[in-house]
């Protein structure tokens, strides 16, 4: 045995001496005389040079087995076409079948409507239906293309003028739909990676916006500087790099969950301090808040360059259709070729931009609308302060009056129940219209649901007075056991 | 009538990620690169040559470690994500398996860990080092490895 062992080894070694004493042996490479290494560095030359042998191949796709198709198949639970249907899905919606003014016919019956963000009460002005009329006679009704694409129209660059004129800044932009107006113009500037301050109350466009900008959204507690200021500490305190990103502060000017005003003056402090952009959104404060109508930054006295991008929907306090961002000539000239609600929808139908010009008209003209507006809503809130089981949790001076429940029940579908019940009491034995807030299941807004006034210009005293008799008493009699 | 369309090859590689490999050059700039490091390495320490060949080879790990089989997806956006959950070396050459640009960069780590064992006389701890770094990259580069997170290594997202 020992012997075979040796028979093998003997010449193996003597083969490797006489390798070690070969002239090649001696050479140096590298500095290293190859010596004893020559063992590993051939081995390691073979490797190489199996390795480019090697034929390419791009990895077959395994074809699935009868079984695991079987099984598949049998793991499979189709999801339903539509969710199951429950009590709230039946539940009749009121019918509108009339223009939404200040009174409206819901159901056949005569109503005073609370559900229509028709601030000035411009809806069914007679000067925005003459210019509506004029318009279609002259450009027919749709504008057949995108902006870039024969859809622009003469009235379409006259109202982006009128409104930047309006507002003081150097240009404007029109979008064909209010709420594609924020879900557009927020991803033509957040690009992934970016870092995007939001308040956790704002309403769903903006969240699509945000989601839609692939940004790293951080939420800061609803309309509170104290949060919003530690927020923006630590982002630029612990992330070394935000400074060579782009930041952006997201708010709403009054917010649609809340009806609260947001504080424009620290807003703009902060983001001073802490070099952010800010994007404001003043769809529901355009028109209405401040001495002339010009929104939030008027109301603040902030100086309207101090706002980045300022981006409002037109179907509120205008009565018309669509929407506008503002801001500096560069804001604006980036979003005519990146902004996807702009560049790839059809642009808004020219009649509607000409009565959005009437409207602004309209509102420097008569000044009187604004001054009514204030009046009522704090008319409104003065007969709603006593509310029996309902809390207002809406700016003083904001045109959205929202009431929420003084306790809780605990649950966001039971609260929205509770309240829902008193909306319907108040259609059915008074006449009145109003909404509660609705969250959708993609709406992450957290704030508690509430019932919403949208007060106009154009109610009466007796209508604002006999939404807060109906809406004591229904309260008093819904709540009473809670 | 025949030949009344252009028949274009399609470009071999569509991802903007890695479609940079196949520039021309990008090999002898690599070389370049290893081999100017290494001078660098020499001139600005007073170390050993060989010392200095295991320092590249080390750093040649861990930066290709990282960029070629740690981190995943691309830069880009306009790829909508299909690459999210792929390392560079997987997106490369749209997933074909030992083509010349994969044996080149698999062929690298060998060669330097060959030249950085010879010259530091395969001593340890240098030796250890090297030889841990060859073994990672080179079993992160098989064909065999392609999509397959062993121990759950970078497996998650």
């Amino acid at each position: 045995m020992e012997f075979l062992l040796s028979n093998l080894v003997n010449p193996a070694l003597d083969w490797g001496l006489k390798v070690l004493d070969a002239p090649a042996v001696r050479a140096v490479i590298f500095g290293t005389s190859i010596g004893g290494h020559i063992f590993v560095d051939v081995l390691l030359l073979l490797v190489i040079i199996y390795l480019l042998s090697q034929k390419s191949y791009k990895p077959p796709k395994r074809p699935l087995t009868e079984n695991e198709i079987d099984e598949l198949c049998d793991e499979w639970v189709p999801e339903p076409l539509i969710p199951p249907i429950t009590e709230e899905i039946t539940h009749e919606t009121p019918v509108l079948e009339s223009a939404a003014g200040p009174h409206a016919i819901i159901n056949g019956k005569e109503v005073v409507n609370f559900a229509s963000a028709n601030y000035l009460g411009l809806i069914g002005h007679e000067k925005l239906l003459d210019s509506c009329t004029s318009a279609l006679e002259k450009y027919g009704v749709g504008s057949c293309g995108p902006r870039g694409f024969y859809g622009t129209i003469d009235v379409h660059l006259d109202c982006e003028a009128r409104i930047a004129k309006f507002l003081g800044t150097p240009d404007s932009i029109l979008y064909s739909y209010g709420l594609s107006t924020m879900f557009s113009a927020i991803p033509a500037f957040c690009k992934k990676g970016d870092i995007v301050v939001v308040d956790e109350g704002v309403h769903w466009g903006i969240q699509n916006g945000l989601q839609l900008s692939k940004g790293t959204i951080v939420n800061f507690k609803h309309n509170d500087m104290n949060s919003l200021q530690n927020t923006l500490e630590r982002i630029t305190a612990e992330n070394k790099r935000a400074k060579k990103l782009r930041r952006y502060i997201v708010v709403e000017a009054i917010y649609q969950n809340s009806g609260q005003i947001a504080p424009l003056d620290e807003i703009v402090r902060l983001k001073e301090k802490y070099r952010f952009r800010v994007l404001l959104d003043e769809s529901n404060s355009f028109g209405v808040l401040g001495r002339s109508g010009r929104g939030l930054t008027e109301y603040c006295g902030v100086p309207v360059e101090k706002i980045d991008i300022v981006t409002a929907a037109m179907g509120h306090a205008l009565a018309t259709e669509g929407g506008f961002c503002t801001g500096s000539a560069r804001v604006i000239d980036h979003q005519r070729l990146s902004s996807s609600g702009y560049v790839f929808s059809a642009s808004l139908p020219p009649y509607l931009a000409s009565a959005a010009i009437t409207a602004i008209d309209v509102l420097e003209e008569n000044p009187g609308l604004l001054t009514k507006l204030k009046a009522n809503v704090a008319l409104l809130l003065k007969e709603l302060s006593v509310v029996p089981g309902l809390l207002i949790a809406s700016s003083p001076e904001s045109p959205i009056v929202y009431l929420r429940l003084e306790r809780s029940t605990g649950s966001m579908k039971d609260d929205q129940h509770l309240l829902e019940d008193i909306a319907a009491r108040v259609l059915n034995e008074d006449s009145l219209l109003v909404v509660v807030s609705k969250r959708s299941k993609l709406d992450k807004c957290h704030l508690p649901v509430g019932i919403k006034f949208f007060v106009s210009a154009a109610h009466t005293e007796s209508d604002l007075m006999k939404a807060a008799d109906s809406l004591k008493r229904a309260a008093s009699l819904v709540l009473k056991g809670c | 009538m025949a030949n009344l369309y252009v028949k274009a090859v399609p470009p071999a590689d569509l991802n903007r990620n890695t479609e940079w490999f196949v520039y021309p050059g990008v090999w002898t700039t690599y070389i370049l690169i290893l081999f100017f490091s290494w001078l660098l390495v020499l001139s600005l320490t007073s170390c050993s040559p060989g010392m200095a060949w295991t320092v590249v080879n080390l750093s040649h790990f861990l930066v290709t470690y990282h960029f070629f089989h740690w981190k995943k997806g691309t830069p880009f956006s306009e790829d909508q994500g299909i690459y999210n959950g792929l390392t560079w070396w997987e997106q490369m050459d749209n997933g074909k398996q030992l083509t010349r640009n994969r044996k080149f960069l698999t062929v690298v780590p060998v060669v330097l860990y060959l030249i950085a064992s010879h010259t530091t006389d395969y001593q340890n701890p240098m030796l250890f080092l090297n030889t841990l770094a060859v073994i990672v990259l080179v079993v992160a580069k098989f064909p065999n490895m392609h999509k397959v997170r062993i121990f759950g290594i970078n497996a998650d997202k």
